[in-house]
């Protein structure tokens, strides 16, 4: 059994429903809750996820940024070394899909080469009617940067968890992978 | 040289920050590089050895994987309490083999030495043997 540890770091544009979603996964069959409301515009939200088909768990430590621009300096201090990437978009808004390269750019920078396993989420998919970014035009930008693409619905309380399992397991292979190098180096 | 960091002259891991089941910190211990603490996630990460009594100690030998900045503390009480940081390094990455480094501590006495590792090269590091002089 192993209890692994993930630093999530949720990113994106003001409004497109990071708060939302963290509170939707936090809130839905939690093994284990806490929620902090810090300064400088950051919310922690921890909560455990099971890896399927294994005895292991990944306590997600989601650090949810506030998309201004004012706050964003303040924010990235408090980012310290992340372990995945959550970043978020609203697929009725092509502004704020557009911004996605950005995001990316500054996280990375932010972990001088080390990589972070990420997914790329277009929320508010109920609002069909309004949607601006098509399904398949995120998916192959999420492809191409190497993230794993999920629609959601904070609002209809659609999907909100398949981000985070995604996560989870992405940190738990990564977790796999090193150990194996570890071993072999020994 | 003896090495009373071994578990076998009675030092004990008294508590570690995080642990996998098959790499539980008690391997740092056990004089052997093959075996190994895994940490499992997020920075700083840390592991406190109990001296089975009060150590003069010259100098701490680690050997690690992906550590990057280490900060050494030490306690003379002998309930793991009031600990004053004595040392802080940064080791360099190595790809490959394990990280072997000395770390001088002047003959310092201590019950307890805390290890916190402040950041690494990776997501996870691990450490693989520590012995004092
Ligand atoms: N229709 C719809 N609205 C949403 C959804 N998720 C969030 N919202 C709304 O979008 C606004 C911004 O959400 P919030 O979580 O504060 O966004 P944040 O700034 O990214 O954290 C709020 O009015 C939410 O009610 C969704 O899935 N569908
Ligand atoms: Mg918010």
């Amino acid at each position: 059994m192993v209890k692994l540890r993930s630093r999530c770091l949720l990113v994106g544009d003001a409004a497109v429903g990071k708060s939302a979603l963290s509170q939707m996964f936090r809130s839905d069959g939690a093994h284990f809750q806490k929620n902090y409301s810090m300064t400088a515009g950051v919310e922690l939200v921890v909560k455990s996820v099971n890896i399927p088909e294994t005895s292991d768990s990944v306590e997600l430590y989601i650090f949810d940024s506030a998309g201004r621009e004012t706050f964003v300096e303040a924010c990235e201090k408090l980012w310290g070394q992340p372990s995945v990437l959550c970043l978020v978009f609203d697929v009725s808004s092509e502004l704020s899909f557009s911004s996605c390269g950005r995001w990316l750019e500054r996280v990375r920078a932010h972990c001088q080469g080390l990589h972070i396993p990420g997914v790329l989420v277009g929320n508010k998919s109920d609002l069909s009617s309004r949607r601006e970014v098509e399904t398949s035009v995120a998916q192959e930008w999420a492809q191409s940067q190497g993230l794993q693409y999920h629609e959601t619905s904070a609002k209809e309380m659609e999907n909100c968890e398949a981000p985070f399992l995604s996560l989870a397991q992405l940190f738990h292979a990564l977790y796999q992978d090193r150990l194996q190098t570890i071993q072999n180096l020994a | 040289m003896i090495d009373p960091a071994l578990g076998s002259l009675g030092a004990q891991i008294v508590l570690a920050a995080s642990s996998d089941e098959n790499h539980p910190p008690e391997n740092i211990i056990d004089g052997n590089t093959e075996t190994f603490w895994m940490s499992t996630g997020m920075f700083p990460q840390e592991f406190i050895i109990r001296f089975a009594e009060s150590m003069k100690i010259a100098l701490v030998t680690m050997h690690c994987y992906n550590v990057k900045t280490l900060k050494i503390e030490k306690s003379i009480s002998d309930d793991a309490t009031d600990f004053e940081a004595i040392s802080e390094k940064e080791f360099e990455h190595t790809e490959g083999h394990l990280q072997t480094n000395d770390i001088p501590l002047n003959g310092t006495t201590a019950t307890h030495l805390r290890f916190i590792v402040t950041s690494g090269y990776d997501h996870f590091v691990s450490v693989h043997r520590v012995s004092v002089e």
